[in-house]
């Protein structure tokens, strides 16, 4: 055997390492996970089993398929009302913070404004505030305004006390759009309506998406507020209707009780897949600047 | 020379101008945040030394009562049993079991299978975006006697929200805030320059003095960060540990947001409830304090 | 139309940051002017300024004779390209081309016809449907350009639009952007800190430091006439050597000293009014500085040293040799075969010195009147003159020793 074999085989010997190879702790680590997997998997498994058992109870087990649940909850009145109730709230409360958001943003993140630090880092401080502080003189002043009961006088709190991140929220992502591309608008001859509208606005669709999901899946969820300021069995939304439901009746229909949960999880669910679809793909800044 | 020089030159053309465009985009913010966020802050700051009460004569004849309620505070044995039961509740929930299970999912997350990752990551997420309701629901169910927990532990009699009220409750929003944390450590992770991490695999650093040596110290902004957020927010979960328990039983789970509730609209007290609630304000600043301190000391 | 842009007494002061001191500069109507200058000179805040991003501190900025200090972005009629080129990253090409059209309310038939001439100039036309992600650097760099050309402005600013390009593409770039300006003569401020496009692309080189301008001038008088040592090693490649001297007078003779030779100044060489006997700064480009051996005649003064490096370029090599204790680059041909520690014997034409004031590095050789009279050269004159004659002389020096250099080869 030559020298430059003897030297090929060893060159060979040496770099055929394998780049992959099933190792003890990648067996490890995905175990591990699978585990934790289901720790998290199993109580929800619940609610979707029992919504479609005709005999459930507090385990989990393989359903009696029946759809008897859903025919029940949905001929309910009472469902049907903390549907709308949520959607009225939440869809004002999403309304009304990402429109106020976005305005004070804008601002916030372009122009000079005096005492700019100060006020984010009060924003800041403000949205770590417990709810359960501000909810007492809110009940105070709502009481001596006449707004109990009243779902757009709740989305009104509502939206005040999710404003603060939200606005902290929408400036981080109006930071992320390049000043450049606005001087670039306004020395090619554009009017800061135009600016806005043109390039400011659609460049923060996706800052707008993610503040107004984030709002909305909060709104949605929110148990303390309408739970204090309304009290009319029609103006109660899908999360009182469960606390009721649960404390009456429910634990004897768990059926009815996780089809109820689970139809009034869904639309934050959907939501939630869209906005991270959102982020993964449709927009792309690195094309624009460098 | 420079600035003495220019100073010569009169006055400086380029001072910046407060354009009143940002204050009319400001103000509808400012409105709504003056009228219900720094208004009610400061009428708290007054309720809570009232003895203003729901119903009743004190309902609209209140006054004020100085540290009437502090005193009370101090000698209200439920008061004092609340304000440990959140420190426990925050800390072994929020503090060490999100941030810790939160950063071990995150590091997990990242050397898995690519399937795991997604399948596992999303069902750890959807949790976490779940109405809290729902979550008080289906722990409910998972916790009592007969559920899924109690057969696993083969104690089919047993209700675990008794027994271990406070346990189940803080698992609960284990459960349900893991992902928060997972999340601001996966974008932590993915934000440390690869090359240090390289470095230290080429240096032959095994897997684990990677991460205790040159990973963790790394991340130390992200898990200050992740702690202050994750104390804040766990401070005043109210509505996870009111439907599951209502604070029961007896007071095992009455952790402060609840005592606050049940003073206020339960026993009608609003002055002590806003009271109470300043002290978990304060509790939350105290805390925050010493996270901010604690990072400063040690960088 | 055309339009020239006046500086006069701008002053820009970040907080305790002066970025910007004292500038007066004119650009001539038509004409390309280059602002180069490290990274931190003032250059872009310069640039920023004249098109309206910043405000100045003090002074005035004037385009044509209109004073537009206070007249924002838009009205200002100027195009300006970016270094990031920032394109709208939602819009397609068209769409980027059109914009600044659109914005001032031209009809739409206009800016159709505009955008596919505009498209045509740069070679754009089959990209038009693209958004600025699709693109190569190359085609954002020119669609950045189109959209300051589609505008037809008074003037145009461009802040070191080719320093995101590779090294090839660079060079076309730099010779279209050349050809464009001169097809349109629309007057130009362009910002860099590559000296190299500097000299090839200005009509005249602006050269800057630390807030302050050094020196404005055609790129050849630049080179040969620097105003101080800042300008004097900022422009050329390899650097000028800088090494200490002494002026001498003896019998009305003047005489600089440096390197352990003495290179007497002729009569003619004019020194300037404060230029006193004593401590001086000699500066010697490294193509002044050569091989004994493939030295021209005018070469008088020979300075003996000890070979340190030698960098082999291909066409020529750089040569670092010290020399009474001072460390020199010289310029010398292709496979001269020296070798690291010989002793070598370096030629220089006392015309070519530079001389700079010790302490304040400002040249002490007096600078012609424009368009100044023609001096004769003759050995041991120290070259103080630079006209339009001078000016090809240069141009054909490269040849004259490219041809030195292959004698030497073959003899």
């Amino acid at each position: 055997m030559s020298a430059v074999q003897a030297r090929r085989v060893a060159a060979e010997n040496l770099i055929v390492v394998p780049y992959r190879r099933v190792s003890v702790a990648a067996l490890a680590t995905n175990t591990l996970l699978i585990l934790l997997g289901c720790f998290f998997l199993l109580p929800m498994l619940w609610m979707v089993f029992a919504s479609v058992d005709s005999n459930p109870d507090w385990a989990i087990k393989l359903p009696t398929l029946t759809l008897a649940n859903f025919a029940d909850v949905l001929s309910r009145a009472d469902a049907l009302t903390s549907f709308r109730s949520s959607l009225i709230l939440a869809g004002t409360t999403t309304v009304l913070t990402t429109v106020l958001a976005l305005l004070a943003a804008y601002p916030l993140s372009r122009m000079h404004i005096p005492f700019k630090r100060s006020f984010m880092l009060a924003i800041l401080f403000a949205s770590g505030l417990p709810v359960s502080m501000l909810i007492i003189p809110v009940y105070q002043m709502y009481v001596s305004f006449g707004w109990l009961d009243s779902l757009y006088a709740t989305a009104l709190f509502l939206s005040a006390s999710s404003l603060p991140f939200a606005i902290w929220l929408m400036k981080n992502f109006i930071d992320a759009v390049p000043v450049e591309l606005e001087q670039a608008a306004a020395i090619d001859g554009a009017s800061t309506f135009r600016i806005l509208r043109e390039l400011v606005l659609p460049l923060t669709v996706p800052g707008i998406a993610v503040t107004g999901i984030y709002t909305f899946i909060n709104a949605w969820g929110a148990f303390i507020i309408p739970f204090v300021l309304t009290y009319s069995p029609d103006n109660q939304p899908g999360p009182v209707e469960i606390y009721n439901f649960m404390g009456s009746h429910g634990l004897f229909k768990f059926g009815d009780l996780a089809v109820f949960s689970l139809l009034f999880s869904l639309p934050v669910i959907v939501l939630y897949l869209f906005m991270s679809r959102y982020f993964s793909g449709a927009f792309n800044f690195g094309g624009a600047v460098k | 020379m420079s600035l003495a020089v220019a100073a010569g030159l009169g006055p400086r053309l380029d001072r910046e101008r407060f354009q009143w465009s940002s204050l009319l985009m400001l103000s509808p913010a400012l409105a709504l945040l003056g009228v219900l966020f720094v208004f009610p802050v400061l009428y708290a700051g007054y309720l809570g030394f009232t003895n203003l009460a729901l119903v009743g004569s004190r309902s609209r004849d209140y006054e004020f009562t100085g540290l009437d309620n502090i005193t009370r505070m101090l000698g209200d044995y439920v008061f004092i049993k609340s304000s440990w039961l959140t420190i426990i509740f925050v800390v072994g929930s929020a503090i060490v079991g999100q941030t810790v299970l939160g950063m071990a999912l995150a590091i997990l997350l990242r050397n898995a299978l690519v399937s795991v990752r997604v399948v596992i990551g999303s069902i750890v997420i959807v949790a976490w975006v779940l109405p809290e309701i729902t979550v008080a629901l289906v722990w409910y169910a998972f916790s009592q006697a007969g559920g899924t927990l109690s057969i696993l532990l083969r104690q089919t009699d047993t209700n675990f929200l008794v027994t271990v009220p406070m346990l189940i409750v803080s698992l609960a929003n284990l459960w349900r805030n893991v992902a928060f944390s997972m999340l601001v450590f996966s974008a932590g992770l993915r934000n440390l320059p690869t090359e240090v991490l390289e470095a230290a695999e080429v240096e032959g650093a095994s897997a684990w003095r990677r991460y205790r040596l040159v990973v963790l110290p790394l991340l130390k902004p992200t898990i200050v960060t992740n702690l202050l957020l994750v104390t804040i927010l766990n401070l005043s979960e109210f509505t996870l540990i009111y439907a599951m328990t209502q604070g029961g039983p007896g007071i095992e789970t009455m952790t402060l947001p609840l005592y606050v509730y049940q003073e206020a609209f339960v026993f009608h007290q609003l002055g002590y409830g806003t009271a109470i609630s300043l002290v978990l304000v304060l509790i939350g600043a105290v805390f925050s304090l010493l996270f901010v301190r604690a990072s400063r000391s040690q960088v | 139309m055309l339009s020239e842009v006046r500086f006069e007494g701008v002053h820009k002061i970040f907080g305790t940051e002066t970025a910007v001191e004292d500038l007066n500069l004119t650009v001539n109507a038509g004409e390309f002017l280059v602002l180069v200058g490290p990274s931190g000179c003032g250059k872009t805040t310069t640039l920023r300024m004249l098109a309206g991003l910043e405000r100045p501190s003090y002074g005035r900025i004037l385009i044509g004779d209109r004073l537009v200090n206070n007249v924002s972005p838009r009205f200002r009629d100027v195009a300006m390209v970016f270094q990031s080129y920032a394109l709208y990253p939602h819009m397609n090409v068209y769409d980027n081309l059109a914009f600044g059209m659109r914005a001032r309310g031209a009809a739409g038939g206009l800016i159709a016809q505009q955008v596919k001439e505009t498209a045509a100039v740069l070679g754009l036309g089959h990209l038009m449907k693209r958004r600025p992600s699709e693109l190569s650097g190359g085609q954002r760099q020119r669609v950045a350009l189109g959209r300051a050309l589609i505008r037809q402005p008074q003037v145009f600013l461009m802040d070191e639009p080719l320093s995101n390009l590779d090294a090839g593409l660079r060079v076309q770039m730099r010779a279209e952007l050349s050809r464009l300006h001169e097809r349109f003569r629309v007057t130009t401020l362009y910002v860099t800190h590559d000296q190299v496009e500097a000299m090839t692309m200005g009509d005249r080189i602006a050269v800057m430091n630390s807030g302050r301008l050094q020196q404005v001038d055609a790129p050849e008088t630049l080179y040969d006439n620097p105003a101080n040592t800042f300008v004097a090693g900022f422009i050329g490649s390899p650097r000028m050597n800088f090494v200490p001297g002494r002026l001498t007078t003896a019998q009305g003779a003047t005489a600089v000293e440096f390197l352990g030779v003495k290179a007497p100044l002729s009569s003619r060489a004019k020194l300037t009014a404060d230029a006193a006997e004593g401590e001086v700064m000699v500066g010697l480009r490294p193509e002044d500085l050569m091989w004994r051996r493939a030295a021209a005649p005018e070469s008088t003064l020979t300075i003996s040293a000890e070979v340190d490096v030698v960098e082999p370029m291909g066409h020529e090599a750089y040569v670092t040799a010290v020399c009474a204790g001072e460390t020199v680059t010289s310029r010398f041909p292709p496979r001269s075969g020296v070798r690291t520690r010989e002793r070598i014997e370096l030629a220089l034409n006392p015309a070519r010195l530079h001389l700079f004031d010790a302490h304040s590095g400002t040249t002490i050789l007096q600078r012609p009147a424009a368009g100044g009279a023609e001096l004769p050269r003759s050995v041991g004159e120290a070259r103080i003159d630079e006209p339009a004659e001078g000016r090809s002389e240069r141009h054909r020096q490269p040849q004259s020793r490219g041809m030195q250099s292959r004698t030497e080869e073959i003899s």
